[in-house]
């Protein structure tokens, strides 16, 4: 096969060493998955064995006790032992923990040539230039059987698999398969026989007394022309492979009875050294003296590829059983090489993963649904069946795959996908080309790369080439740029280039980048090498980089701009600052493709999509750290259990000490924390716990530098610094603490403090009276005579029998006394040192601000609501929609608009030249709805709609609702320079181009009306602002009035919220008359008589309204204290029973029920008001009366206020638009 | 060979001008072209000057000049546009060049626009169907079309120009035009077009970024278009058409608009969006005059 297949072979690891002959994997276990080590043993001929760790690239050890050659060597499956044997004869067995030879097995009467163990006996097997195949027990350390027949040298012994065969190599030219079933018996059957018995037994390798044999030849195989190096069984199917000197390799195949040559494969120019089954793949791989390795088609035994080295022989190739890895060795050592590129070729479009699986089948991958889509599309033509496609490019506009492969030099293939997936179809229409990369750039273009040529094109959808760019040299691969670049990578750097300037933009120095990673927002792309990751920004500044040990393989961004990333074991993540740690660990290498949420979506080499757990809580917290977002933190501390060393030590590394305390729950690290932030309280209190003097120390110190003289106290009484202490009330002017402090001295009979005390304190007599005690009676003197105490003078001379000629007296000036305090400083600390609460405590501290607002604004005794009992409102309201469903039925009075609207406007239908119509226009025509008229910009049909559908007559409140819609009706989209903007119209419709049916989209949707003025009027109500609420009800009424929804459901849900507005305006209109007349008086005795009647009679029309419960009980309570305050006692008893019933407050009914007890003993109203609490009634929206059942009235067609029928034909006092009583076919809001 | 081919010299200035890059335009070194390019390149330059509202630089850079038909045009334009209320000298003027020398691309290209512009729709059609192979007349036409409401011609033209100048700049961006005007997936594929100019670094300015933010209002992705909006902002804070399609923008989203509005007061009062406001809130008083509500006292 040609050289250009090289490619595809990827070597891991090389070693440089003598000559090696023997080749063994570390074996995979599943569990514990730790055990698994990335190890080979290699027997080298200069006498030497190696363990190397292939993935870090290291000798982690050398075992040198044979003399000469070591041949062979291998792993225990289970235990941590291996064999070797060498040209001694010696067989030895090693223990790679203890690291030395545990025994040698002698027996061997010439070169070992092979070592194997048996996959769960604990036999090894042993074949020699002595011509004899041996078994030995490693247990009991015995030779337990001797297989002879051959008569050249064995080169080479295996055990089956599975069954109990040996297959055998030899230079007699013959391969011979024995049957050793007989031996398993005997060893495995319960045994009496004595020591002796067995030995005897084992050495005669003839039948025993039952007929017996321990191994027998089953079949001799006979082909080769020349001696055979090399033999393997197939691990599942009865086949056989060998390789020989007369430079073939031959497959033999096998069945109970009888074993035949199957085929040849040719190819190899020397002796063929060794060759294996390929664990997974129908593959025979071969390497020979020829200095190739060579791979070849089991079923075809055709060559599939081949690589040759310079100069090296090949000797031996050993197969991971269960990864994918092939070890070789040679004349200067080994080579860990792969046969294929295991990452599956794979593309992330928003929601969608798009990859191609082992059978080379397009499929797609569902990330919201988790959902595996069937084969979309076959790509078995692509490039060789033994080569798996590199890379796949998706383009969403066109719905395009380009797909490259490195066969025959690289090509790729633009594929266009089926918009259904239907099976494993072939694709048609597919266009190809040769290149080493291709990457969609554009919707309609696509960059392909040749290494070879160094050479850029791109092309259009056609594959035709539009441009051509020359890389810089070196260019090993392209990736996509962002828009309308390239990212072009050498061996040393990557270089950002725009390809319609045909110019670079950037470069960036960095070594050996693999893979671009690029984010979802488009800013930032990851550039991975083998061992290193580094972030830049879209114009290639690096932004920060890391290392790695162990081999990096994939990544993948999270939608908050954190990358994580995968290595052979590992997924870690790295933030923007370059801080990263481990994630999760990995059982196996997968490819990372997207992450969200606590899913990481990832393909294993199997190409199968997976979805792992993981724990974002600690990269999600440092990133909140990072930005700064508290109420983030918050949420993670709260919701999640994130403690820990390491984050502890992240938070006080990262200068935080205030937030790692949040975690921290050892009282000596707190402590150290609250010291280095400054916070005293928790400082104190773990102070306390651990009453350590030396804490107390460092507390002072902090609390003296924070001017915290009240914890400096404490201090110094936990340490008894007696001197410090009384310094310290001296200082801050605490004469009581003071005089206690010298009373101690006293106490304790410590002069010098006292006499200090007695110096702060200005206590001369205190002090003379020391003096005396302690004998200085100079120094009494001497300060009694200073201070002026003649008598006191006198007493001391008496007392030392002198007189005051006798002493001749220095001149002592005047008497000192230190100054009075003036302020009592010491009751509070000084505002010395700012305390330093981080917005981050303040949040944990103050849990609830969003309470405070709500407790502060009650001016008019309205108590306390709570929001749980709003929400039980707001739960009501919408059960209640499901009743006024059957109103809505009657709503839709027909369509008569709609032909009048029509004739309006001229028929423009086609005419061949001349103005068209414009999408305003057509607006018009096809909606009844009023806003698509105000949209369009026809606002006097709109008025006409309004007019007729809901009696609209006064339209001055709707004047900015008019200029909203029509302002966000179109848009300005520049276009010749010198030439007006062309006017484009924004709809509603987006997905519509038949223009019968477009619409505009009208701004304030019900949604956004319901989640706004809504529930801010409800606020409003709740915490008394009633102005404000007023507003925003009449607010409501007037979006809603001219707007569009998007259902029939939404119809009947815009008219409760119409008529919810119309209802709280009404009771907010009712309350501020009352407010308007009496103020905020709750006493009304000095108000006239008919204004007290007034007052009492609108506090008590203020409950009828319709409003939530919570509100109702607020305006009932309101009512019930003015009534019981005026002696109203029948009308407080009233509310108060209603209140009782109805009430969503607790309070409010413990008050309730106070006042009706007073009440009842003498339920008689002081001042006869308009109020029946048994009659049904409704209150008139101008006059705020009421409107019995039966009386005539009239209401207003769009907002259902009722009026007293005198009224009628005025404008509504509640919408301010509609006319009172006027015919009208009801509101139109959908189409 | 066609100087505006992609090997041509004329090929990056030309782009330039069509992407808004006019500064790019203006500092764009054209002292080595061939002569047989000098006037064209000049052409650009200044109308690129236009764009950017230089009208009596314009007008003073050309005096003298008027001999070349080209530069005559391009006086025309300048003065009409300095005040196009009071232009009927200048439409006069770009109606004679249309006779005299109508073979004229620059004449085509300029006088068109003012034909056009002052209502003479038919003239400057006529006018511009003179052209020879010229994208700029191609894109005019188009934009014609739709300013008439007509879609229908717009797509034909577009289509026309798409098989002899496959996908060129101008073709791709005057279907773009027609894309907003038919929407449904049109949106999509305008926004794509859009994008791809306006995103990358090379190609990126206010004017491409409205078109990508307006693309993006009429796909429903509001937030989206307001980062665009913003982008172009930041380039250039006084940017009419941002300015205009940010005030619609935050309409839309339920937003304030009133403060956008005053800065696109300050950058140009006369604006078609804002004119168009006040033409309707006259409008409405008119409509608004026909009911006379009674008020209860």
């Amino acid at each position: 096969m040609s050289k250009a297949q090289y490619p595809s072979m990827l070597t891991k690891f090389e070693s440089k060493s003598s000559r090696a002959k023997g080749i063994a994997f570390h074996p995979k276990r599943r569990v514990p998955s730790s055990l698994n080590k990335p190890w080979i043993l290699v027997s080298l001929h200069s006498s030497t064995i190696q363990l190397w760790d292939y993935r870090m690239g290291t000798l982690i050890d050398r075992f040198e006790e044979h003399d000469g050659p070591v041949r062979g060597i291998d792993f225990h499956k289970t235990q941590p032992l291996f064999v070797s044997g060498g040209d001694d004869y010696k067989i030895k067995v090693w223990s790679y923990q203890t690291r030395r030879c545990l025994f040698t097995l002698n027996g061997h009467l010439d070169y070992v040539r092979t070592v194997f163990f048996h996959h769960e006996l604990p036999w090894i097997l042993s074949s020699s230039d002595d011509q004899t195949i041996r078994i030995w027990n490693w247990q009991n350390r015995s030779l337990i059987c001797t297989m002879t027949g051959h008569n050249h040298y064995t080169m080479c012994a295996q055990f089956h698999p599975k069954e109990d065969l040996i297959v055998s190599a030899s230079l007699d030219q013959s391969v011979r398969v024995w049957d050793i079933s007989g031996l398993r018996k005997k060893h495995s059957a319960p045994t009496s026989m004595t020591f002796e018995d067995q030995m005897a037994r084992a050495n005669a390798n003839q039948a025993d007394m039952f007929g017996n044999t321990d191994a027998v030849v089953k079949f001799v195989l006979e082909g080769h022309d020349r001696g055979v190096n090399w033999v393997a069984f197939h691990p599942t199917l009865p086949l056989i492979v060998s390789a020989g000197d007369d430079r073939l390799v031959k497959l033999w195949r096998m069945s109970d009875t009888k074993a035949w040559e199957v085929d040849t494969c040719r190819g190899h120019f020397q002796n063929v050294s060794a060759c294996l089954f390929h664990p997974h793949q129908d593959l025979i791989i071969s390497v020979g003296e020829d200095k190739t390795v060579r791979v070849w088609d089991l079923n075809k035994r055709t060559s599939v590829q081949s690589f040759k080295r310079e100069n090296d022989r090949f000797w031996v190739i050993a197969a991971h059983p269960e990864i994918n890895l092939f070890a070789a060795g040679h004349d200067n050592g080994v080579m860990v090489f792969k046969l294929e590129r295991e990452r599956p070729a794979s593309a992330v479009y928003q929601n969608q993963l798009f990859y191609i699986t082992k059978e080379k089948h397009v499929r797609s991958f569902d990330f919201a649904k988790s959902t595996e889509s069937p084969s979309m599309l076959s790509l078995k033509k692509l490039g060789s069946p033994w080569m798996p496609p590199r890379t796949l490019s998706y383009n969403p506009a066109e719905r395009a795959i380009l797909v490259t492969s490195p066969a025959d030099g690289g090509t790729y293939e633009l594929v266009s996908l089926p918009r259904d997936a239907s099976g494993a179809v072939e694709p048609t229409d597919t266009k190809r080309g040769s290149g080493t990369s291709a990457v969609f750039v554009a919707r309609n273009r696509f960059a392909v790369f040749n290494q070879a040529s160094q050479q850029i094109d791109i092309k259009d959808l056609t594959n035709s080439t539009t441009k051509t760019i020359k890389p810089p040299h070196g260019t090993v691969d392209v990736y996509f740029g962002g828009t309308g670049c390239l990212l072009l990578i050498t061996a040393t750097s990557v270089v950002l280039y725009d390809i319609q300037q045909k110019k670079q933009l950037a470069e960036l120095a960095v070594n050996g980048v693999k893979y671009v990673v690029w984010s979802t927002d488009g800013l930032h792309a990851a550039l991975l090498s083998k061992h290193n990751v580094t972030i830049v920004t879209k114009s290639l500044h690096q932004v920060s980089t890391l290392h790695e040990t162990i081999r990096i393989k994939s990544a993948t961004w999270d939608d908050a701009g954190v990358l994580l990333y995968s290595t052979l074991n590992h997924i870690k993540y790295t933030l923007m600052n370059g801080d990263n740690g481990i994630v999760r660990t990995l059982d196996q290498t997968v490819y990372l493709v997207r992450v969200k949420g606590r899913n990481i979506y990832c393909l294993d080499r199997a190409a199968k999509p997976k979805v792992l757990a993981i724990d974002p809580t600690e990269y999600r917290f440092k990133l909140a750290l990072v930005k700064r977002d508290y109420d983030e933190m918050l949420n993670i501390i709260r919701n999640s259990s994130l403690v820990g060393q390491s984050i502890i030590s992240y938070l006080q590394k990262k200068g935080y000490p205030e937030i790692a305390l949040q975690f921290v729950q050892d009282p000596q690290t707190r402590f150290e924390l609250a010291i280095e932030c400054g916070n005293l309280d928790v400082a104190v209190e773990m102070a306390r716990q651990l009453d350590r003097p030396k804490l107390w120390q460092r507390l002072s110190t902090e609390a003296l530098a924070h001017g915290n003289h009240q914890v400096v106290e404490m201090t110094y009484q936990k340490l008894r610094n007696f001197d410090k202490l009384s310094f310290l009330y001296l200082a801050t002017g605490d004469q009581e603490k003071l005089q206690r402090m010298a009373k101690i001295a006293e106490h304790r009979g410590d002069m010098t403090a006292r006499f200090q005390n007695a110096l702060y304190l200005g206590d001369v007599e205190n002090r003379i009276e020391m003096f005396k005690e302690v004998d200085l009676y100079p120094l009494a003197y001497m300060t009694a005579k200073s201070h002026g105490l003649e008598e006191e003078c006198q007493a001391i001379l008496e007392a030392s029998g002198l007189t005051e000629d006798q002493i001749a007296l220095v001149s002592t000036g005047k008497a000192l006394a230190p100054p009075k305090p003036v302020v009592p400083t010491y009751k509070t600390n000084w505002p010395v040192k700012g305390t330093s609460t981080s917005v981050f405590e303040k949040a944990l501290l103050g849990q609830a601000e969003g309470g405070d607002d709500d407790a502060a604004p009650y001016t008019n005794g309205y108590g306390e609501d709570n929001l749980i009992e709003a929400d039980d409102g707001a739960a009501r309201d919408q059960m209640a929609e499901a009743d006024e469903d059957e109103d809505a039925a009657g709503w839709d009075m027909g369509n008569d608009v709609e032909a009048e609207v029509e004739d309006e406007f001229v028929n423009v239908e086609a005419a061949e030249t001349g103005a068209g119509s414009s999408e305003a226009d057509l607006w018009a025509r096809n909606s009844p709805i009023a806003a698509d008229h105000v949209a369009g910009g026809s606002f006097e049909s709109a008025m006409q709609l309004l007019n007729r559908q809901v009696g609209a007559v006064n339209f001055k409140p709707l004047e900015s609702r008019f200029q909203e819609v029509y302002q966000a009706s179109k848009t300005f989209l520049p276009a010749t320079a010198g030439m007006p903007p062309l006017v484009n119209y924004v709809r509603r419709t987006v997905n519509e181009t038949d223009s019968r049916k477009l619409l505009p989209l009208i701004p304030r949707d019900l949604e956004s009306i319901v989640a706004g003025e809504l529930q801010a009027g409800k606020t409003q109500m709740r915490t008394n602002k009633l102005e404000d609420g007023i507003q925003s009800f009449k607010k409501i009424l007037h979006l809603l009035l001219v707007n569009a929804v998007s259902s029939q459901g939404e119809v009947s849900e815009a008219k409760t919220v119409i008529r919810t507005a119309a209802q709280y305006a009404l009771a907010m209109s009712i309350e501020l008359e009352r407010r308007s007349i009496v103020k905020s008086s709750t006493d009304l005795a000095s108000f006239p008589e008919d204004v007290k009647k007034r007052a009492l009679e609108l506090s008590a029309y203020f409950t009828i309204p319709e409003m939530d419960p919570s509100h109702v009980t607020l305006a009932l309570f309101s009512a019930m204290n003015l009534a019981h305050k005026n002696k109203q006692l029948s009308s407080a008893l009233s509310f108060a029973n209603s209140l009782i019933e109805k009430g969503t407050n607790a309070k409010f009914k413990e008050s309730a029920r106070k006042i009706k007890t007073v009440c009842e003993r003498n339920p008689n109203d002081a001042v006869e008001i308009e109020f029946d609490q048994f009659a049904e009634f409704e209150i008139c929206g101008a006059s705020h009366t009421p409107i019995y059942g039966g009386s005539p009235s009239a209401v207003c067609p769009y907002d259902g206020t009722k009026y007293h029928s005198t009224y009628k034909g005025t404008v509504c006092k509640v919408c301010e638009v509609a006319q009172i009583g006027a015919p009208a076919s009801g509101l139109r809001l959908f189409v | 060979m066609d100087p505006y081919s992609a090997e041509g010299e004329l090929v990056n200035i030309h782009s330039a001008f069509h992407q808004g890059q006019y500064s790019q335009v203006l500092d764009f070194d054209t002292s080595s072209f061939s002569s047989s390019n000098a006037v064209p390149a000049r052409l650009l330059k200044l109308r690129a000057q236009i764009a950017l509202e230089q009208y009596d630089e314009v007008i003073a850079d050309v005096s003298g000049e008027e001999s070349t038909p080209d530069f005559a045009a391009a006086k025309v334009l300048a003065e009409y546009l300095k005040d196009p209320w009071d232009s009927e000298e200048a439409v006069e003027t770009a109606k004679k060049l249309a006779g005299s020398k109508g073979d004229n691309l620059g004449v085509q290209l300029l006088a068109g626009t003012v034909l056009a512009d002052s209502g003479n729709v038919e003239e400057a059609l006529a006018l511009l169907s003179k052209h020879q192979g010229s994208l700029d007349a191609v894109a005019m036409i188009v934009q014609i079309h739709l300013q008439q409401n007509r879609t229908d011609l717009a797509a034909k033209e577009a289509l026309n120009a798409r098989k002899w100048a496959q996908d060129s700049l101008l073709v791709n961006v005057a279907e773009s035009w027609v894309g907003l005007r038919q929407g449904g997936e049109k949106y999509q594929s305008a926004y794509y077009v859009f994008e791809e100019l306006a995103q990358a670094p090379a190609t990126q300015a206010p004017l491409t970024l409205v078109g990508q933010a307006i693309s993006e209002i009429h796909l429903g992705r509001l937030p989206e278009a307001e980062a665009a909006l913003q982008q172009a902002l930041d380039i250039n804070a006084q940017d009419a058409d941002a300015l205009a399609n940010l005030m619609v923008l935050n309409t839309l989203a339920g937003k304030d608009a009133a403060e956008v509005m005053g800065r696109l007061e300050m950058a140009r009062p006369k604006h078609q969006a804002l004119l168009d406001l006040k033409e309707k809130t006259e409008e409405f008083e008119a409509a608004r005059a026909k009911y006379t509500p009674k008020f209860e006292a």
